[in-house]
């Protein structure tokens, strides 16, 4: 297995640049997320990785080569595809052995051998003489995997694998994909729209927009510190409510301003426009009023099992809390409403960037 | 009651589609199947064009074939204009085809030059072949004396005649199976050959591995397509050649049409036609089931 290093890695299409000067280290046995909205750039940052995608600017650096301009074949990759990529005309041993029985020295025995170790780990032996579409989707997904670990490659590749499958196969193969990385030991990165995806399997994510790095760090790390506005917003379901406030300076310190609420702030912020950023469960609402805390109005209401979620006015913000079904307020109903301050975070209004805490 | 409601409508949706399919098979039947018909009956009389006198012969114009030099010689010329022409121009299509799948600028002025040839009419691109095969004044040999290749009078050289009007159906038809090919690659999804460069499957692998099985169905219709063109090859023979030098270009369909409107004799004619039917369908039968075996086709 092997680092893989993204140095200033830049990609543009008929000069409109489309990745932007991406620095990224994945260190070795690292299950590397990246994440984003559609057209972020995470497809092509990883096509650029397998090679597929020809490198405009900046260095790719695999097991400490430079591999910034080597043929896929060379850079020692695997990758699995969001449609498989399977041969529709070989069977899934055939899709297996293919690649080795063409490219490398290999005996059959010693292909016959990796498959069959894959196919164990994968629950696919007996579906090694069936042809792709005599299999169902998680089947087919499971041999397209086999395929890459029978290489034996330094780093694994996954290109949206999960997009097609249901959502309880879905569930099981990211269990499945998370023991095959424990198991295993492998470098892997892996691209997904899906930052619930992201967030259960990822040991470290990096986050894009617009084909810029946001940042990087490990799940809950992202959840807790984002380090700007769209990293708030992008990673939770559902995403940080951001509150528009004014810091105001007193005789003693500072107050943080909203046109519902006002309230001491521990720390200084330079900027006086900022964006005041809570999670749902850092909300608390309360049914009566509550004299000196903000006052709400429930706009609408959504059961989710044993939670409920509410979405409220706050003046012109509109907030989401999270609170027990029992809790519940009726839609349209007026409450009063607190905040968990202890992981708030506070945003600068124009650059949309993480002040300190 | 329900039942017979549904019923009543299905045979009103029947009713419908034969009602439309009938002009399209009354023109099959007056003018396909009713000849076919003819000419069966006709291959067991003695027909002259013209003559309404029908004489009854039985077996003997096909006794006559069997002991016709010339019907084996028209065979030969067939057989052999087929089993090089439509491989060479399958694969120069095959090739063209691959080279044109790409995404390189351009692409369509090269998809519409090879595509040329197939829209000239058949006597036109003849003509202009006879001048360019030209013995005196002909580009080719002009050309070949360049590099010191004395001229040769290649329509009129018993050896070269039908090698020649063969270059010019490569020509003719190789853009035409060009084209439906690469509508095949087309759908050829490119993450398959994106996983085979990653394994490092050569671009030879990738082309006999991935790009054919999956384009099997297309090749298939081409090859059947192919043959039933080289057997019904009359146009560039009539016009480059008329079946000589020495019956050195003689095809079955030429032969036929000597039999039939030349000779004046219909029975034979027709005896020559089904022969040759029955050689086509049973060639046909034949890859069908070799090459039919082994055709895939995608998703299923």
């Amino acid at each position: 297995m092997a680092e893989v290093i993204l140095q200033g890695v830049s990609k543009a299409y008929n000069g409109r640049p489309t990745v932007h000067a991406v620095d990224l280290t994945v260190a070795d046995k690292e299950f590397m997320v990246l994440v984003g909205p559609s057209g972020c750039g995470k497809s092509t940052t990883l096509r650029m990785i397998a090679g597929l995608e020809e490198i405009t600017a900046g260095r790719l650096l695999i097991d400490g080569a430079d591999v910034t301009h080597a043929a896929p074949q060379k850079r020692d990759i695997a990758m699995v595809f969001q449609s498989y990529a399977l041969y529709p005309h070989m069977t899934a041993y055939r899709n297996m052995a293919f690649g080795l029985l063409k490219t490398t020295s290999l005996g059959k025995t010693e292909v016959d051998r990796r498959i069959r170790a894959a196919a164990e780990i994968l629950h696919i032996t007996h579906l090694l003489e069936r042809k792709p579409n005599e299999l169902s989707g998680g089947e087919r997904q499971r041999v397209a995997i086999g395929r890459a670990l029978v290489r034996q490659p330094k780093v694994f590749l996954f290109d949206e694998p999960l997009s097609n499958l249901d959502a309880k196969l879905r569930t099981r193969m990211r269990g499945e994909l998370k023991r095959l990385h424990k198991e295993l030991g492998l470098t892997v990165i892996y691209v997904t729209h899906d930052q619930i995806e992201a967030m259960t399997l990822g040991t470290r994510v990096a986050i894009l927009s617009q084909g810029s790095l946001q940042q990087v760090g490990a799940p809950m790390e992202l959840y807790m510190r984002p380090a700007n506005t769209f990293v708030a917003t992008f990673i939770g379901t559902p995403e940080m409510s951001l509150l528009r406030c004014a810091v105001k300076a007193d005789g003693t310190g500072s107050r943080l301003d909203h046109e519902s609420f006002s309230m001491v702030l521990d720390a200084d912020a330079a900027n006086p426009d900022v964006f005041l950023g809570v999670r749902p469960e850092e909300i608390h609402v309360h049914p009566h009023s509550v004299p000196g805390m903000a006052r709400g109005i429930v706009e609408r209401t959504e059961l989710i099992g044993s939670e409920a979620l509410a979405e409220i006015m706050l003046g012109q913000d509109r907030i989401t809390a999270r609170m027990p079904v029992a809790d519940v307020p009726e839609s349209g109903a007026q409450v009063s409403l607190s905040f968990d301050l202890t992981r708030a975070r506070l945003f600068d209004a124009n650059t949309g960037r993480a002040l300190a805490a | 009651m329900v039942i017979s409601t549904a019923l009543s409508a299905r045979i009103r949706e029947a009713g419908l589609a034969y009602l439309l399919l009938l002009p399209s098979l009354a023109f099959l039947a007056a003018f396909t199947y009713w000849p076919i018909l003819r000419s069966i009956w006709f291959s067991f009389h003695d027909v002259v064009l013209g003559d309404s006198k029908i004489i009854w012969l039985g077996l003997e114009n096909y006794q006559r074939l069997l002991e016709d030099r010339l019907f084996w010689k028209a065979f030969g010329n067939t057989a052999f204009y087929t089993v090089i022409t439509i491989p060479l121009a399958i694969t120069c299509a095959l090739l063209l085809a691959v080279a044109l799948d790409s995404k390189l600028r351009g692409m369509a002025i090269y998809r519409s030059a090879f595509f040329y040839p197939v829209m000239i009419p058949s006597v036109a691109a003849g003509m202009v072949w006879v001048f360019l095969y030209s013995a005196s004044y002909g580009p080719i040999n002009k050309g070949l004396s360049l590099i010191g290749i004395p001229d040769t009078a290649w329509l009129y050289d018993s050896k070269w005649a039908l090698p020649a009007i063969m270059v010019m159906s490569v020509w003719k038809y190789s853009g035409y199976f060009m084209l439906i090919l690469l509508a095949a690659l087309k759908l050829v999804p490119s993450d398959l050959y994106e996983a085979a460069r990653l394994d490092g499957i050569s671009a030879w692998n990738r082309l006999i591995h991935i790009t054919l099985p999956l384009i099997s169905p297309t090749l298939y219709f081409v090859i059947i397509i192919g043959l039933l063109h080289s057997y019904q090859i009359f146009d560039y023979v009539y016009v480059m050649t008329h079946g000589g030098p020495a019956d050195a270009t003689n095809v079955l369909t030429f032969y036929i049409y000597q039999n039939g409107f030349q000779y004046q004799d219909v029975g034979y004619a027709s005896t020559l036609a089904n022969v040759l039917l029955l050689f086509v369908g049973g060639l046909i039968a034949v890859i069908a089931t070799v090459f039919g075996r082994r055709v895939h086709y995608l998703g299923r």
